[in-house]
């Protein structure tokens, strides 16, 4: 049992040290910058377009969600003025960045962790060394780049697409009007509240970038070691961006 | 020309996707009804006792984290506008019982268990240890997606329950520590009814359920060698997560119809 | 009545036509060698005996009972009846080798004290005694091999299919595994379809040779005489010449 757990531990810190190291030099390989542009827009166009729509999907469904849950409150004590408050701030600050970061994490993180893995059990990743090529450099240095960017990206549209989400749920299911539901917002909702979401995005980002990519380049054990990379590097996603979020909002109010 | 044809091929491809989930389901369904003629004793157990062993660690400690921010989201939110906190412990309540709870544990289900599950299916496919099952007759929808489903749904539950309770444990310990919230006037029922309950137990079961049919669905398409598998945990993992959302929300608004809208 | 009777087989996989129209029969005890280029259809012939897949047009009959169209449910009970060896092994990775060996036997029913001496005895057939308690990822490529053979011998089938059975082996193991092969055939009389690239050690165990090519069966002949088969590409193909009317792509 305290074996085990010692094992466990043991593991964790050297997955958490991996990927630090792999952090490490994915910044020293953006000093000076050089970037395989090509490459980086490739994956920018393949990440965007594989996940916008699922991204758009899943925050018009959490904007109604959000709104399923506070209006019936918000109607009991007939302050639809209110009405967009609760979802909107909910979905700017929290709920949006963290199930679009999740749902891209899913599509795009583990789909890159696929790719990577695949190319290290098939002995790709060497090859490329062969030929005096870093891998670092050439694979995963524009994939985090894009993991970024394209996450950010898709949060500030996953936003505006959960805010209508809100509204339409609003105005079909508890009979709020279109009106009512824009000035609720207008007059609710801060500007910092969707910074302070968009802001998360950008680590989460990084948090998806960093553990993908981990997991890919050290696969061992073919078939069945690209699945299991492909499941610890989600589970690793997950954890880290629940963990940033909480470090982020206590750090940013 | 090629662009329609790309939109036909694509709607057959889902088409016939959709049937074969669909028989997955079913076959799911009729396993359990057949009872335990192939499987090996002890199965469900044992994937009970893997899928409660690899997840219960990551539900806590994520459900624990997003129940710290979201408590501190809302306080803080409060303190601004209106500063009276006397509610908040009853609302948030509410709110883990009939949706953060079950759906944010179900997403991480998804991720952990549907990932999991897929991975080792379609492994299992792709070095045609489903054709060698079926060799024997056995059918592999028998054999390794039944037990993984008896499974998914009582762990899932259990899971669900226990992460719901972090969730909502540990949001109470922030608005204690950070915004002075009295810890008495936190843990207070009075705005959980039974149809609250009800909910939960719905969203839990429903996404227990749904999520090992899912990725087994995914890991039985499974084709090629290493990136089969890989593509099939990846699908597995957005396929859970996104039913997991459409069930909430499908399960949340008709809860809202049902009650009349008095939640 | 043949074991095996393929008739006017098609089968496509997406755009690609695998399978153009194959004609094949076995005969009842007989062993037939099967071989061809590179992905030419061998393996896909091996599983759609075992109704694995499905057919895009013509028809197989296998012991008697037409394959196509026929629901999972309804092939199991046939499927017992056959015996295969996969390409890739396909052990049990949850399993140990005495577990993966008893397999089909469980699933057949029959009574646990019958299994384990008839598993004991051919883990030792394929000398393998002594690892049955091994987890399937400790064992070599040639050792899952021939667990893999006991467990497509273990249940003492009508057929048994071996796809594969020497690939990536060397030479002396790979002879034992065709004189074990023999040594099965003369005890149980059973149906052999076996299908390799190595054309000569096949030879040395098979009665006949069909050659597969371009989705036909191009030649079918005695074993014995292959190395001399009156087709000019069966001819260039056996005995690996450079030049010849074999499509370039493919050889």
């Amino acid at each position: 049992m305290i074996a085990a757990l010692g094992a466990a531990v043991l593991e964790l810190t050297r997955q958490v040290g991996g990927i630090v190291v792999l952090g490490g030099k994915v910044l020293r390989a953006l000093i000076p910058p050089r970037i395989d542009g090509r490459e980086l827009v490739k994956n920018l166009h393949k990440m965007g377009n594989r996940s916008v729509p699922i991204v758009v999907l899943t925050a018009f469904f959490a904007g109604g969600l959000m709104m399923l849950q506070s209006g019936p409150f918000v109607k009991k004590f007939g302050a639809t003025a209110l009405a967009g408050w609760g979802a909107g701030y909910a979905v700017l600050r929290e709920i949006g960045p963290i199930l679009i970061a999740l749902m891209f994490s899913g599509r795009v993180g583990a789909n890159n962790t696929a790719e990577l893995s695949t190319m290290t059990v098939t002995e790709q990743l060497d090859g490329l060394r062969a030929l005096a090529i870093d891998p670092i450099r050439f694979l995963v240095v524009p994939r985090v780049l894009a993991m970024i960017v394209m996450l950010v990206a898709l949060t500030v549209i996953g936003d505006a697409v959960a805010l209508l989400g809100a509204t339409i749920v609003a105005h079909f299911m508890l009979d709020i009007e279109w009106a009512t539901m824009f000035h609720s917002f207008a007059d609710n909702l801060q500007p910092y509240d969707f910074l302070h979401g968009v802001a998360k995005s950008f680590a989460f980002g990084g948090a998806i970038a960093m553990t993908s990519c981990y997991f890919g380049v050290t696969v061992k054990g073919g078939a069945v070691g690209v699945g299991r990379a492909v499941n610890a590097a989600v589970v690793a996603a997950a954890v880290s961006i629940m963990l940033l979020d909480f470090l982020l909002t206590y750090l940013t109010g | 020309m090629t662009f329609i044809t790309d939109i036909g091929t694509s709607v057959v491809g889902a088409y016939r996707a959709a049937i074969e989930l669909w028989l997955v389901f079913i076959g799911t369904l009729a396993g359990l009804i057949r009872g335990r003629k192939t499987r090996p004793k002890g199965e469900i157990l044992r994937q009970m006792f893997y899928i409660g062993n690899r997840s219960l660690a990551f539900i806590v400690v994520t459900l624990g984290f997003i129940g710290m921010v979201i408590t501190y989201q809302a306080c803080l939110q409060l303190a601004r506008i209106t500063g009276d906190f006397s509610q908040v412990g009853s609302q948030y309540m509410r709110l883990v019982v009939s949706d953060f709870g079950p759906t944010l544990a179900g997403m991480m289900l998804a991720t952990r268990v549907g990932a999991g599950i897929a991975a080792e299916i379609g492994s299992m496919k792709v070095t045609e240890q489903i054709d060698a099952l079926r060799m024997s007759g056995v059918a592999p929808i028998d054999y390794l997606i039944v037990p993984r489903f008896v499974a998914a749904l009582v762990m899932g539950l259990f899971l669900t329950i226990v992460g719901s309770a972090v969730m909502f444990g540990l949001g109470g310990l922030t608005a204690r520590y950070s915004f002075g919230v009295n810890l008495h006037a936190f843990f207070d029922p009075s705005f959980v009814r039974p149809r609250h309950l009800a909910i939960f137990l719905v969203k839990a079961l429903s996404y227990g359920g749904t999520i090992p049919i899912v990725a087994g669905f995914c890991g039985l398409r499974a084709r090629g060698s290493s990136e089969g598998v890989g593509w099939a945990t990846t699908a597995a993992v957005i396929g859970g997560s996104f039913a997991v959302i459409v069930l909430d929300f499908i399960i949340s608004a008709s809860a809202l119809f049902l009650t009349g809208g008095d939640l | 009545m043949p074991a095996i009777a393929f008739t006017n087989v098609a089968k496509r996989f997406g755009h690609r036509r695998v399978l153009e129209s194959v004609t094949l029969e076995i005969p009842q005890g007989h062993k037939l060698g099967l071989v061809g280029p590179a992905a030419a259809g061998k393996s896909v012939i091996c599983k759609l005996a075992c109704g694995l897949d499905t057919i895009d047009a013509g028809s197989i009959e296998v012991l008697g009972t037409s394959i196509a169209g026929k629901r999972e449910v309804e092939l199991g009970g046939l499927r017992r009846r056959i015996g295969m060896l996969f390409q890739s092994y396909a052990l049990f990775d949850f399993l140990t080798v005495a577990q993966n060996v008893a397999f089909p036997l469980e699933q057949r029913g029959v009574p646990a004290e019958q299994i384990a001496p008839r598993v004991a005895d051919r883990i030792r057939a394929v000398g393998l005694a002594g690892s049955e308690h091994k987890l399937t990822a400790e064992l070599s490529g040639g050792m899952k091999k021939r667990v893999g053979i006991a467990r497509a011998t273990v249940t003492d089938a009508e057929i048994v299919i071996y796809d594969e059975p020497t690939a990536g082996l060397d030479p002396v193991t790979t002879q034992k595994i065709y004189d074990l092969l023999a040594e099965d055939h003369r005890r149980t009389q059973a149906t052999v379809l076996a299908v390799s690239s190595d054309v000569l050690a096949l030879a040395g165990f098979v009665d006949e040779i069909a050659f597969l090519y371009r989705g036909t069966i191009l030649y079918r002949g005695p074993a014995a005489t292959i190395m001399d088969a009156p087709d000019p590409i069966v001819r260039q193909f056996v005995r690996g010449e450079l030049t010849g009317p074999l499509d370039e792509a493919t050889a």
